[in-house]
């Protein structure tokens, strides 16, 4: 709507975000004073070097940093020429991952870069050239996105790449947000409501009753691993030793955080009994150590990123632009949502990071390399004289 | 959506003056309708935030209290508890009767062993071969199926070097693969409480189960003082977040050291067991008698030397039900029903009737039973007359062998009676018609008032769990005659052995009441003095005067002075002079035949040392009424006793008894001067110069002159002053103040 105002190229003023510069700096710092109190005991334990987690994280952290302020001075039309590419390459790094994929964690899903020693997950390459790639092709579709064939052919687009991350890597969490992203991102593009409220009533309606079909099974019905997680999700105490154990260990760091928490340092969870927890779990440390007020501001720092995001999209100078910020925007509002609902035991237990402050440096990275995406558009916001 | 497309075609003229040349695609808007709906998705991703928010305050207020107990459950790990060790118990001369020796205990952590695949292979051939009793199949199965376990015992009680040949096992095998694959095996410390001498004096010392809690005698009486405490190792969170180790040591438990004399006890004991071996099954199948029980203790202390009884049972198996075979069964009361167990009675015994026969098996019967102790009673009688003025001692009685009290007619043990008695023969006889006759002058008020002096109807405190209560068990002043005739004699009322032998030591030792202990030192575990118990006399029970009659009296019941007719003279150890009283005491139902008969004597006569009470509870006979089986059992266990007391005789022997002597290897010691007590007194003058001599030297103080202003000797070379009785050397303050 700033650019609505007629302006000249000369006088233009150009915007940059320090709000949203200042809320990504301010996670990336938590999350690595976090990973080293989450840390620092396994570490120790491990490796002999309370300080190694946050080393690594450190290490991924910089190179992103860089990375974004790369990306955040490119203008990023420069990346739709690559949008077609980016779905190969990382579809074909997905196939790799079966073949020349390296186990952590009991889960192959990293995949060895030659030479340097290091590891990168395909699926958040995945995540980022999905938004690259549906973002082009929704400005390519012109006016057939106003039309449900316009929509359904974008989800089908989508689709493949869904179903590869899912079941070639086995991370049904990765797939779940690659399918947001893409839900979220159409969501946008196309003008329709009711299409997006049937299939969310159809979701609900099949979750629903995949639950009671699941709660009326007796234990020894159960083949699934994900079935008994949706059991242990909705009794953990009952699957303590078992799927449940994860769950329960968090909700005993939560409830026992209170509202100020135990102070940092002080968790008593992480000492073992919430393993690897500066992962997927490490919200349920921070809520431990720093109570309620500690997790609501971080909640409230991820609402600010995202409203900031908001912002920037619908005063992007164009389509492109904005679809970009749209889903970097899904991609952390998803996360975070599913991070803190498992964490919190809202849904049943599947491995999602919190952006910015899990431990991972591959997320790490390609979080900041999209956040130089959002950093350019943002730049390119024309504003009006003063 | 008209209206959207309106809004997108409105501005064509800005964008095409930014992006004038670019492709059409790229000079699209992001419409309004694509901005209302982000709006309306940022809408619901802050409703889903505040709903997880919402979610988490919920978490924490309903749950938080519990979930911080869970959390402070889960942290028990890091704390481990070390066993203290039970303090021993020793006799007199530091022998070891009851020890704790430490043991381990095998624990397999089996979810450590699983933690890896490749430990569970080399830790099972480990415990193979360094444990071959194991039962291997059992131990992997255990170790594959529960893979969560972490404390699994296989194997108890091993001691250091079983634990020391895995630790070395393992280290090995370490070296030889240059790493560690044996895992999760380690040895958990407990202490085994041990009796080293089984069944020697198992009332006395009483027995301890794993908590660390005594039962019956010492270890129950002193169970707080050998229990010392137990350590701790914490873990805590230190500064930097690790979890730190700190050690609180165990605290040992105090050592005791018993009165017993392990020598003493066993000469006691092997009598006792001779007694039932002679005895057993002579009338009817089962032990010598139902009990028979020893008490020696030193007159002018109050420390018990021994203590037994027969039946006995093994401190290191005290369930052994064998040992309950020929004693008599109990009721579920815990008395005595007259049945004897027979192998046929312990097949078909239900554990209730198994424990409690075990438990009067374990009862110390020397302080738990009570029982009418008979004409061991009569010195009491004859004391107390003395004292309260009732008789002079020189009273002359006349026996009829009946006297006509209170409706009855009460018979002396003699029926045709005794003829004329005086106070000496009526102990030395035990005529009853006598006693009845000062029961009489005496009174029922001064009777129940000495009673309570000589402590009946209290406990003595002896320092041992379990001792009986006897103060509903005889009367007070308002007593009928009856019954006072029948208590001048030992009928009637109850009393338990250590009552018994507690004031018949005041009797002969000069009046004074000893409180009867076994412990007379408590050392900590580095052998550090806490604590001396000083023998302590209670009260004055009679005058010396009528103490040393009584001495005289009683010896007249075993020495010849009593005449013909005395009763204990089957109790005189060969060459020795002792005291004491017989007694033989009808037990309830009146005229059932059976007795429980005893003897109470004291030794040297002329200057009474130890008192030896010797009670056996119905003999297995068929003519129960007879004081020998109490008797022959003194007399063995002093002809052995006194000697290792260092006691000479002082009688002479017959050839027969010279014999006896030679064949137990024992020492003829008639007519000897005890050079040991001499000699003792010289060393402590001569510095133990005079050490070997065995002829008496005069000391060479003697000779020293007299110092004319003081009157003590001096020493020509130092010009000490020495003490011209004593020959000590005069120091300090001892010396007079006199003006030099």
């Amino acid at each position: 709507m700033a650019g609505r105002v007629k302006k000249k190229r000369e006088q233009t003023e150009y915007f940059f975000d320090y709000t949203l510069l200042f809320v990504i700096l301010f996670l990336l710092g938590f999350g690595l004073i976090m990973i080293y109190s989450v840390s620092s005991y396994e570490a120790y334990a491990k490796y002999n070097d309370a300080a190694y987690f946050l080393k690594k994280q450190l290490l991924s952290g910089i190179l992103g940093l860089i990375a974004m302020i790369v990306v955040a001075n490119i203008p990023y039309h420069f990346w739709a020429r690559f949008s077609e590419l980016g779905y190969l390459v990382s579809a074909i790094l997905v196939i790799m991952v079966p073949f020349f994929g390296v186990e952590a964690n009991g889960a192959k899903r990293w995949l060895p870069i030659p030479g340097i020693g290091l590891t990168i997950q395909p699926a958040e390459v995945a995540k980022l050239c999905m938004i690259l790639f549906l973002a082009n092709l929704v400005c390519s579709m012109g006016k057939l996105i106003r039309q449900p064939r316009g929509m359904i052919f974008l989800m089908l687009t989508a689709i493949p790449m869904v179903v590869l991350v899912w079941k070639l890597t086995n991370n049904l969490s990765s797939a779940i947000i690659i399918l947001g992203i893409s839900v979220f991102m159409i969501f946008v593009a196309s003008p329709d409501y009711k299409l997006f409220i049937i299939l969310g009533a159809i979701g609900s309606a099949a979750v629903g009753g995949l639950l009671y079909y699941i709660s009326k099974l007796n234990m020894s019905d159960l083949e699934g691993f994900r079935f008994k997680r949706i059991l242990a999700w909705m009794n953990p105490e009952a699957y303590a030793s078992d799927v449940g154990y994860q769950t329960l260990q968090s909700l005993y760091a939560i409830g026992s955080g209170g509202v100020v928490g135990k102070g940092l340092g002080q968790s008593m969870q992480k000492l073992g009994f919430i393993p690897e927890a500066q992962n997927d779990m490490i919200f349920s440390i921070i809520c431990e150590e720093l109570g309620l007020f500690g997790a609501i501001i971080i909640i409230t720092m991820f609402l600010v990123l995202l409203w900031r995001m908001m912002l920037i999209a619908n005063n992007a100078p164009d389509l492109f632009g904005a679809l970009l910020v749209v889903g970097v925007m899904g991609h952390i509002a998803i996360q975070v949502i599913l991070n803190v609902a498992v964490v919190t035991n809202s849904i049943p237990n599947t491995g999602i990071s919190l952006p910015f402050i899990s431990y991972g440096g591959t997320s790490v990275l390609f979080l900041l390399i999209e956040m130089g995406l959002v950093l350019n558009v943002a730049k390119r916001i024309q504003l009006r004289e003063a | 959506m008209s209206e959207q497309r309106r809004g997108s075609g409105r501005e064509p003229g800005r964008e095409q003056s930014r992006e004038n040349k670019k492709q059409d695609k790229k000079s699209q808007r992001f419409r309004i309708y694509m901005q209302k709906k982000l709006v309306v998705l940022f809408v619901l991703v802050l409703l889903a935030f505040l709903g997880l928010g919402i979610r988490l305050i919920w978490i924490s207020h309903e749950n938080g209290t519990k979930y911080n107990k869970e959390i402070l459950k889960q942290q028990d790990y890091s704390s481990v508890t070390l066993p203290f060790k039970r303090g021993e118990i020793v006799d007199s001369k530091g022998v070891k009767l009851a020890v704790s020796e430490k043991y381990y205990n095998l624990v397999i952590d089996a979810s450590v062993i699983n933690y890896d695949e490749k430990y569970v292979e080399p830790t099972l051939q480990a415990l193979e071969a360094c444990y071959p009793q194991l039962d291997m199949q059992e131990i992997r199965k255990h170790v594959t199926t529960n893979k969560e376990s972490k404390y699994y015992i296989p194997l108890k009680l091993l001691n250091f070097e079983q634990k020391q040949a895995f630790e070395e096992y393992k280290t090995a095998k370490a070296e030889e693969n240059e790493k560690d694959l044996i895992k999760g095996i380690w040895f958990e410390e407990v202490y085994q409480r041990i009796y080293p001498h089984s069944t020697l004096a198992c009332d006395v010392i009483g027995f301890t189960g794993k908590d660390n809690t005594g039962t019956y005698g010492l270890e129950e009486y002193y169970n707080d003082i050998l229990n010392g405490t137990n350590g701790r190792e914490y873990g805590y969170l230190g500064d930097d977040s690790l979890v730190e180790r700190t050690i609180k040591p165990a605290v040992d438990g105090y050592t005791i050291h018993s009165t017993i004399d392990v020598n003493i006890q066993k000469i006691v004991e092997n009598k006792l067991y001779e007694f039932n071996e002679a005895n057993k099954n002579a009338v009817r199948e089962g032990n010598g008698a139902e009990n028979v029980g020893c008490i020696i203790m030193e007159v002018d202390t109050g420390r018990i030397l021994a203590m037994a009884s027969y039946p006995n049972f093994d401190l290191n198996n005290i369930k052994d039900p064998t040992k309950l075979l020929g004693n008599v069964m109990v009721d579920a009361n815990g008395k005595q029903t007259g049945g004897y167990i027979t192998q046929a009675d312990l097949d078909a015994m239900d554990d209730a009737t198994l424990y409690q026969n075990l438990n009067y098996l374990w009862k110390n019967f020397c302080i738990s039973d009570t029982y009418e102790p008979g004409s061991t009673a009569k010195p009491f009688t004859v004391a107390t007359a003395l004292e309260c003025g009732a008789i002079t001692g020189n009273e002359v009685y006349q026996c009829n062998g009946k006297l006509h009290i209170g409706g009855h007619d009460i018979h002396c043990h003699v029926r045709t009676g005794e003829g004329a008695v005086n106070v000496q023969s009526s102990i030395a006889w035990s005529c009853n018609v006598a006693m009845m006759h000062m029961g009489q002058a005496i009174g029922k008020t001064n009777f129940a008032k000495f009673q309570q002096i000589f402590n009946f109807g209290l406990k003595t405190n002896v320092d041992l769990a379990g001792e009986a209560r006897t103060v509903d068990l005889l009367f007070d002043e308002k007593m009928g005659d009856a019954d006072l005739a029948t208590n001048t004699f030992g009928q009637n009322f109850n009393v338990t052995m250590i009552q018994m032998v507690a004031g018949f030591s005041s009797l002969i030792n000069g009046g004074y009441y000893y409180e009867p202990h076994l412990v007379d030192k408590i050392t900590d575990s580095k052998g550090a003095i806490v604590e001396n118990i000083e023998p302590r006399v209670l009260k004055q029970t009679v005058s010396a005067a009528t103490s040393e009659k009584l001495v005289q009296y009683c010896t007249a019941v075993v020495m010849p002075e009593g005449g013909n007719q005395r009763t204990g003279k089957t109790a005189r150890p060969a060459g020795y002079a002792i005291g004491g009283k017989t007694g033989t005491a009808q037990t309830l139902p009146r005229g059932n035949k059976e007795y429980v008969v005893s003897f109470m004597g004291f030794a040297p006569a002329d200057d009474p040392e130890i008192a030896i009470y010797v009670v056996v509870d119905r003999p297995n006979a068929a003519k129960q009424d007879d004081a020998k089986f109490a008797t022959r059992i003194v007399r063995s266990v002093l002809t052995e006793v006194l000697p290792y007391l260092n006691i000479y005789m002082t009688e002479e022997l017959s050839e027969s008894e010279i014999a006896e002597l030679e064949a137990l290897q024992l020492e003829n010691t008639y007519g000897k001067v005890d050079e040991t007590l001499e000699q003792e007194a010289m060393e402590g003058l001569n510095d133990g110069t005079g050490q070997g001599n065995t002829t008496y030297e005069e000391p060479e103080w003697k000779s020293y002159e007299k110092d004319p202003a003081t009157g003590y000797l001096k020493d020509p070379v130092t010009g000490a002053l020495l003490d011209p009785d004593t020959g000590e050397v005069l120091v300090g303050d001892s010396i007079p103040a006199i003006d030099w």
